[in-house]
């Protein structure tokens, strides 16, 4: 061999290594334990070409066109002529139907997961009507379509200045208990209702399940159906591990994707797989831009600061990046699951930006050994101030708290 | 974690079993030139290697076989207690990352071992190697995993790297160990969403590009490592000498991360290891096994988008750092030619593998459920070649790092004359 074919030789070595000629689109063959292949279904089920050619589409709740479409919710036909849609989490939404030509025609629409308090407005733009209230978090109602004209499905809710969200993660093995933490979140949404600062939204960060199974989410559908309130949902590692069936995407949608609901921005990450998507770690500054609300939260399954708690991401280059993301945001608190425990990590500097972060694994999965401490954080919103508590709701059996507050995060007053 | 503490039952159980497996015996015996490789040594004999025949001084007795079990029988208990800790007490540990690494520390000790039989068994374990492979003294190494995604690149990592030697005396040294890095041109990946797709794109795919990145990087470092009297104690088991490291250490990465369309960010994520100490165990001549473990801080640092000054950040504690290595020296040039004439070059290889309890470098071992909790798996195979009676050698290694996915890297080499030599 002469010489000079050496580097030529390790050239080609290296630009083998960057270039194969067996390539193909991402998610041709799809692998859902790859977060970019759940980006993709996550938008493929947000919307819907119905079997009498009615295009169903989630649109940005600002959205005056339909050339696109965002994955803001879940769109099934559950029976020809009736469609079921799940809105991903509180606040305002959008979704536009066109029909497939100028015969009138109907459609019977489900809209679940969206607030009793919500205005809902159906109708081509312009001759909206509102649907009225049944007091649950459904709304049962039929498209008429005259014309041509696209039908579009509008939400806003009106806040009062003092709100509350809840936080928690990690149900897992054990939806007992997590029935008996949304019982309290009943209990809390009508007092906090008669107080005038009224229980928004529940946000679960993962881990719905055990094992990835079917059974298990739709065993979930009808307990998130009692919450007299929206449920924002993102899934965890324990949600996304079967890699041939997107059975997460499948039930509830998105798990990337972002809402606003009164004074409080939230942008809700897919970390399932220990990171997130390079696609959606692009996005992040569009996810994170809180527009005109006073609050930011970033949410998402794993904690991107885990400490020596052992549960991180899998990528801690690009947890540190998605740190920096939320710093350069302004991000208020950084929410996860994933470590079965109550933590808050309230000075974690990034740039120079103190970042905060509660990990709030405690909606039933297992603790180990001891009395486990299970519950939710309450965030109470009252105009700049955001506070945050833990309630805690203890297993069957034990009377009173089994755990004490943290050194920075007290228990919620009785 | 249940999963986790399921797997590290199951891995454990079977190394605690093959540990006390009898093997074969074979000669204990003083190598020879005739005969430089008598066999695995028996369980319970020591086996006196010679590092040269010709020497006068012989090599202490190792018993390679109980000294195997005994890391086998200490990984399993470290590892399978680890797990069922973890399982036992959950999260309620809240500083679980301890555990964490027992789990990964101890399941490389125990595979490490039971191939360490095994390749006793095939290639001897003695005498210890005179020029075995250590890490270069200024090399370049190259790695990738590449990308199958239409539209996508993934370029391989270049790298520097040095690592000269100081020798204090015969039993203490130091080596300076660094390399300089860089990706070979930008990494991109594309948006898979269905309504940005483009019909109207040819050649590269429908699906945009989204996100860029370059990077750069370095690390640098000082390996200390002290050898113990051997044996430490009078009526020894005779186990395999030992020696205490101490390898304080920083890497830093700076990268440049294009936002799709709202601008490049520059990121940097800098890693402390100030207080990152080991021990290297001889478990035979030819054979080592090596832990390090310390307290990590990271430092992170970024531009305002588009912006080139950076906010700087102060160290925050990070999960803890632990390395696990079992090499395995191998003799390729040990046996005269058949002619009898003697060969131009003496040929020497170390497989190693390697378990570093660190995600730092975007790459953690998961498997079903457990997600997020190990760092990556090391395989390497590596060559020295040094022609006859030359000062300066060669060396070729390859290797896979596993972990979310996987990726290739190879280096190449020179060994120099130590900046000062180990006494005699």
């Amino acid at each position: 061999m002469k010489w000079v074919s050496v580097p030529r030789l390790l050239l080609s070595a290296a630009a083998g290594m960057s270039t194969h000629a067996c390539v193909q689109p991402e998610c041709a063959s799809p692998d859902y334990g790859n977060p970019e292949c759940r980006v993709l279904i996550e938008n493929e089920l947000a919307r819907l070409l119905t079997g009498a050619g009615v295009e169903i589409r989630f649109q940005d709740p600002a959205a005056q066109g339909v050339g696109s479409w965002v994955a803001g919710g879940l769109v099934r036909e559950v029976a020809p002529g009736e469609v079921a849609l799940r809105v991903a989490g509180p606040g305002a939404f959008a979704v536009s139907l066109v029909p497939a030509g100028d015969a009138p025609s109907s459609l019977a629409v489900t809209l679940d997961n969206v607030d009793p308090a919500a205005v809902v407005t159906v109708g081509p733009a312009g001759d909206e009507v509102e649907v009225s209230s049944p007091g649950t978090t459904r709304r049962a109602f039929e498209v008429a379509f005259d014309d041509a004209r696209t039908v579009w499905i509008r939400s806003s809710r009106p806040c009062p200045p003092r709100f509350r969200l809840a936080v928690t993660a990690d149900i897992q093995t054990n939806p007992w208990q997590f029935e008996r933490i949304v019982e309290r979140l009943i209990v809390e949404a009508a007092q906090a209702e008669a107080e005038g600062e009224p229980l928004v939204g529940l946000i679960i960060a993962g881990d719905l399940s055990e094992s990835s199974r079917e059974d298990e989410f739709e065993a979930l559908a009808p307990i998130f159906g009692r919450v007299p309130f929206p449920v924002a949902l993102t899934p965890g590692n324990h949600d996304i591990y079967r890699p041939l069936h997107p059975a997460y995407n499948r039930n509830f949608g998105p798990g990337n994707y972002a809402f606003a609901v009164c004074d409080v921005h939230v942008a809700m990450l897919d970390s399932g797989s220990g990171t997130i998507a390079r696609s959606v770690q692009a996005r992040l500054p569009e996810l994170l831009d809180r527009g005109g609300a006073g609050h930011l939260l970033a949410v998402m399954h794993h904690p991107p600061y885990p400490g020596i708690t052992g549960s991180g991401w899998s990528r801690e280059d690009m947890a540190a990046q998605a740190l920096v993301e939320f710093a350069a945001a302004d991000v208020d608190l950084v929410l996860a699951g994933h470590n079965h425990a109550l933590h808050d990590f309230p000075d974690i500097d990034i740039g120079g930006r103190q970042l905060r972060e509660i990990v709030v694994g405690t909606a039933g999965a297992n603790q180990g050994v001891g009395v486990p401490r299970y519950g939710y954080l309450r965030l109470a919103f009252d105009g700049e101030a955001m506070t945050p508590c833990f309630v805690e709701v203890t297993p069957p059996g034990l009377d009173g708290p089994a755990g004490d507050p943290l050194r920075s995060l007290d228990y919620c007053a009785p | 974690m249940r999963t986790l503490a399921q797997f590290g039952v199951s891995i454990a159980l079977p190394l605690v079993t093959l540990a006390f497996a009898v093997p074969v015996h074979a000669r204990p015996g003083v190598p020879t030139p005739e005969d430089p490789t008598p066999g695995a040594c028996g369980r319970n004999v020591a086996m006196c290697c010679a590092a040269n025949p010709d020497a006068t001084a012989g090599e202490p007795c190792v018993r390679p076989g109980p000294a195997r079990a005994l890391l086998l029988s200490l990984s399993a208990i470290a590892g399978a207690g680890a797990a069922g800790i973890l399982f036992a007490l959950g999260d309620r540990l809240a500083n679980g990352d301890p555990a964490t690494l027992l789990v990964g520390g101890g399941a490389l000790a125990g595979a490490g071992a039971v191939v360490g039989i095994l390749a006793g068994r095939l290639l001897g374990d003695g005498p210890a190697l005179e020029d075995r492979v250590r890490r270069e003294s200024v090399g370049l190494g190259l790695s990738g995993g590449g990308t199958r995604v239409l539209g996508e690149s993934s370029p391989p990592l270049l790298s520097a790297r040095f690592g000269p030697t100081w020798w204090f005396d015969q039993r203490s040294r130091v080596r300076l160990i660094g390399e300089i890095s860089g990706l070979l041109g930008a990494e991109r990946h594309v948006d898979p969403r269905p309504q940005l797709a483009d019909a109207a794109a040819a050649g590269n795919g429908s699906q945009p590009s989204a996100f860029s990145r370059r990077r750069m990087g370095f690390a640098l470092g000082l390996d200390l490592a002290v050898s113990l009297p051997y044996p430490v104690a009078r009526r020894s088991a005779r186990l395999g000498r030992a020696e205490l490291r101490y390898r304080p250490e920083v890497q830093f990465r700076r990268e440049w991360l294009g936002l799709g369309d709202s601008g490049m960010r520059i990121v940097e994520h800098t890693m402390v290891l100030p207080l990152l100490v080991g021990a290297r165990w001889h478990v035979s001549p030819r054979q080592r096994f090596t832990f390090y473990v310390g307290p990590r801080f990271d430092i992170v640092s970024y531009s305002a988008l588009d912006g080139r000054r950076l906010s700087r950040g102060k160290p925050i504690i990070a999960p803890l750092y632990g390395e696990a290595w079992y090499d395995i020296d191998v003799a390729l040039t040990e046996h005269p030619r058949k002619a009898g004439g003697q060969r131009r070059a003496k040929t020497t290889g170390m497989l190693s593998l390697g378990y570093v309890h660190s995600r730092f470098g975007g790459r953690g071992f998961n498997f079903g459920p457990v997600i997020g909790f190990l760092g990556p798996i090391h395989a390497e195979w590596t060559v020295r070649v040094r022609p006859r009676g030359a000062k300066v050698a060669a060396q070729f290694g390859t290797g896979v790092v596993i972990g979310n996915g996987f990726a290739v890297n190879a280096t190449v080499g020179a060994v120099l004359p130590d900046l000062r030599r180990r006494p005699r």
